[in-house]
Order: C-alpha cells, then structure tokens, then sequence
C-alpha cells in the first residue's frame, strides 16, 4: 500500500534564510526589481528610430498593453498613471512566474507579504485620489451611492464601508496570494505523488507514476498563464478602483 | 542562547560555556522546523519586498518610463511626419501628373488641330489639282474630238465623193447617160443617211 506523506504548508513554503532577514522571498521581489530595471533600461538606450525589436519591443507592447487597460477603465485622464500601473503589472509578474523556474519554484506572491504590501498601496492610492478628486464628498458618495432610500443609508453605509475601506484591500491581497499558493500546492502535490509512485516499493505502481507527471507538466504551462493572469487581474483592478475614485458623484449617476 | 555547564570542585565551581551548542542554536532560529505561518507576512518579507517595489516603481516612475516613452512619442511623431510627408508628396504627385496630362492634351488637341489644317490644306490642293487635271484631260478630249470629227468628216467627204464618182461611172454605163452631179450627190447622200440610220 502507497504510504503518502503530505508536508503541511508550513514546510512547504519555508526557505532557509540566505543571510538573516533574507529569504526567497526576498530574494525574488529583489529579483524582480532588477529584472524589470534592466529590461527597461536596455530598451530604453535601444535606438528609438528604427522599428523596435527584441527587448525594445516586449517593453513597448507592455507599456502599450497598460495604457490600453488604463484606457478602457479610467480613461485618457487616467493615462500618468501608467508608470505606477508598469509597476504593479511587472514586479507582480516577475514576483509570480518563478513559481515555474526550476530550482528556484516559489511564486513570491505565495506568500502574503507582497500581496498584502501591494494592496495597500493601491488603497492609499485609490482613496487619495477619491479624496483629491472629490474631497470630503468622496466618502458620502462612497458610503451612500445615488437612490439610496434614507431610512436604509446607515445600513448602506456600514456595508459599503466594510467592502470598500477594510474589505476590498484584503480580497485584492487573498485574490493574488491564494490562487498563487493554491498553484504552488498543486505543483508540490503532483510533483510528491510522482516522486512516490516512481520510488515506491511497489512495482506495479511505478508505470502509474506518468500520470501525477503529466499533470504536473500541465499545471506547470498552466502556472504561466495563471502568472500573467494575476498580474493582469490585479493591475486591471487597480485600474478600476482608482477610475472609480476618480468619477464623480454625477458621472456615477450618468453612468447608471 | 548560551549552553553553559557548571562543575563542582569542593567549594569551586567551574563554569564552561558551549559555544557549539550556541551556534546550533542560532542556526535553528535560520532555520526554523515549524515554517512560516501561511498566511501572515512576515515582517522580513514585508519590508524587502516593499523595499524592492518601491525602487522599482520610484525607478520606472522617473527613469524607466519617461525614457522608453519618449522614444516611443518621438518614433510615433517621426512616423506621423512622414505621413504627413508622403501625403504632401502625393498630392505634389498628383498635381504634377494633372498638369502633365493637362500639357499632353494642349499638345494632342494642337496637333489634332495642326492635322486637321493639314489636312484641309491637303484636300484643297488636290481638288484644285484634280479640277486642273480634269480641265486638262476634258481640253484635250475636246480636241481629240474635234480633231476625229475633222479626220472623219473629212474621210465621210471623200468617201461622199468616191461614192458619188462611182455611182455616176455606174449610171453613165447602164443608160449611157451622164447624171447630174446634183442628182448623183442627193443619192448618195441618201444612201449614206440609211446606212448611217441602220
């Protein structure tokens, strides 16, 4: 009989520290900052001139890919949000995608760190941007959207409050983290029941070991889109929140 | 945290610290054997990667993104440029190649016109000619004709005239009478007439 030992989570995403303090985590959100700094240098001193090639062009098609999700939620207004909406896109991109690298195999944002740290920011943005845009108006605007009969304004309010102060930062953070952790289980389960099949003592279980193999395989091409499709994801959201803080309470109105 | 152990000697007590347990130790702290907890950041992770993001973002906000982006506006406005160029160029084109048709036919209607003249010019002078020609081809008719009427009234005098002599000589033998030359004539004058009538 297969005897199957599941390592808890705990032990699944702990790294030993390279130096105190500095662990894998670290070590990729380090890894992403230089990445995306080099990439965009090099393709920042490539001659803009003749048509763009190599990394000048994987650069431009993002920068060109954020703009047009800037302008499909806040609009032309929201474009000089573009170097701070790369940001976000890039590091989380390159923070998720060596979860499928060999040796390193740890998306970054598996860990709630970066998620968390992330979110907020875009919350303190979000909010300061309602607050510029539409001053004190913005949190009764928020609080009690246009229709709202009175007598349920205080239970609209706390609703809307909890959803979009305390809650909507935590779901942006769990969003990336847990279908981040959740493809990083799948890949350590596939890859333990692999490793036990193959091993095992019991020959006639060592042929069924392709398939856990597969699957792993799979998840692993699968992980690559579900990277780019959480950076998107966040980014877009981001995107839509700050549009929201933006629009006033009459283009709310218009709007509905 | 430090392993000591204490020895005693009588009334001494000798104290000896282990500094291998003291390393283990603090390797264990590196290394923990529970784990992170899965879902609280932890503070370490928390302060690199803001770290990291914030010079990133700090980083494309003032260096990455204005310099990609400028290049990008100015290739984008090179191109736009040499749309604008091509435009002007073609309609420069198209104003030559209307002009240049508009010269070819000046020219075509021109030399239209220029053969047209030529060949009126062309059709006169061979009418002219032609009449000439005519004239001269109906002088000389005339004068043929006159000339055969002459050659044959002539030829119709003498043969009158033979006619006349012979027929008188003819007369003179079978009645042995000469008739009258006006008589002879007026017969054979008759005679001419009926077979000319025939």
């Amino acid at each position: 009989m297969l005897g199957l030992e599941f390592p808890v989570i705990n032990e699944v995403v702990r790294w030993v520290d390279l130096f105190p303090t500095f662990n894998k985590i670290a070590l990729i959100a380090c890894e992403a900052t230089l990445i995306g700094t080099v990439v965009f240098l090099v393709a920042g001193a490539a001659d803009w001139r003749v048509a763009p090639t190599g990394i000048r062009n994987l650069a431009e098609i993002v920068v060109e890919f954020i703009e047009g999700l800037i302008l499909e939620t806040i609009g032309p207004n929201g474009l000089k949000w573009t170097p701070h909406m790369l940001s976000f896109f890039i590091f989380i991109y390159l923070c998720n995608v060596p979860g499928i690298i060999p040796v390193v195999y740890m998306p970054a944002t598996a860990r709630m760190a970066i998620p968390l740290f992330l979110a907020i920011i875009v919350w303190v943005i979000y909010n300061a941007v309602g607050i510029k845009h539409q001053k004190a108006g913005y949190f009764t605007h928020m609080l009690w959207p246009p229709g709202v009969p009175v007598f349920m304004k205080p239970l609209v309010g706390l609703i809307e409050f909890v959803s979009n102060i305390l809650l909507r930062p935590f779901a942006l953070a769990i969003r990336l983290f847990a279908n981040m952790l959740a493809g990083h289980m799948l890949l350590v389960t596939f890859a333990i029941l692999t490793e036990e099949l193959v091993q095992g003592d019991s020959v006639l279980l060592k042929p069924l070991g392709i398939l856990p193999f597969f699957m792993l395989l799979f998840i692993t091409a699968f992980e690559v889109l579900v990277g780019f499709l959480q950076a998107y994801i966040f980014t877009i959201l981001a995107c839509v929140f700050i549009g929201a803080s933006m629009a006033s309470h009459e283009e709310h109105a218009e709007a509905h | 945290m430090l392993s000591a152990v204490a020895t005693q000697t009588g009334r001494s007590i000798q104290i000896e610290f282990d500094h291998f347990a003291a390393e283990a130790e603090s390797h264990s702290e590196v290394e923990p054997k529970d784990g992170p907890s899965p879902i609280v950041p932890e503070i370490k992770e928390l302060a690199w990667s803001a770290g990291a993001f914030i010079v990133f973002a700090v980083l494309m906000r003032f260096v990455l993104y204005p310099r990609l982006k400028q290049g990008m506006a100015a290739r984008y406005s090179s191109i736009r440029d040499g749309h604008a160029n091509a435009d002007a160029i073609r309609a420069a084109a198209k104003a030559d190649v209307a002009s240049y048709e508009a010269q070819v036919a000046s020219v075509k209607a021109e030399a239209n016109a220029r053969i047209e003249a030529a060949r009126r010019t062309l059709e006169e002078e061979r009418e002219v000619r032609l009449a000439e020609a005519n004239a001269r081809i109906a002088a000389r008719r005339e004068s043929a004709r006159a000339d055969a009427e002459a050659v044959r009234s002539a030829g119709l005098s003498e043969l009158e005239s033979a006619a006349g002599d012979v027929t008188e000589r003819l007369v003179e033998l079978s009645t042995g009478l000469r008739p009258t030359e006006s008589v002879v004539s007026e017969a054979v004058s008759a005679s001419m007439l009926e077979g000319a009538g025939r």
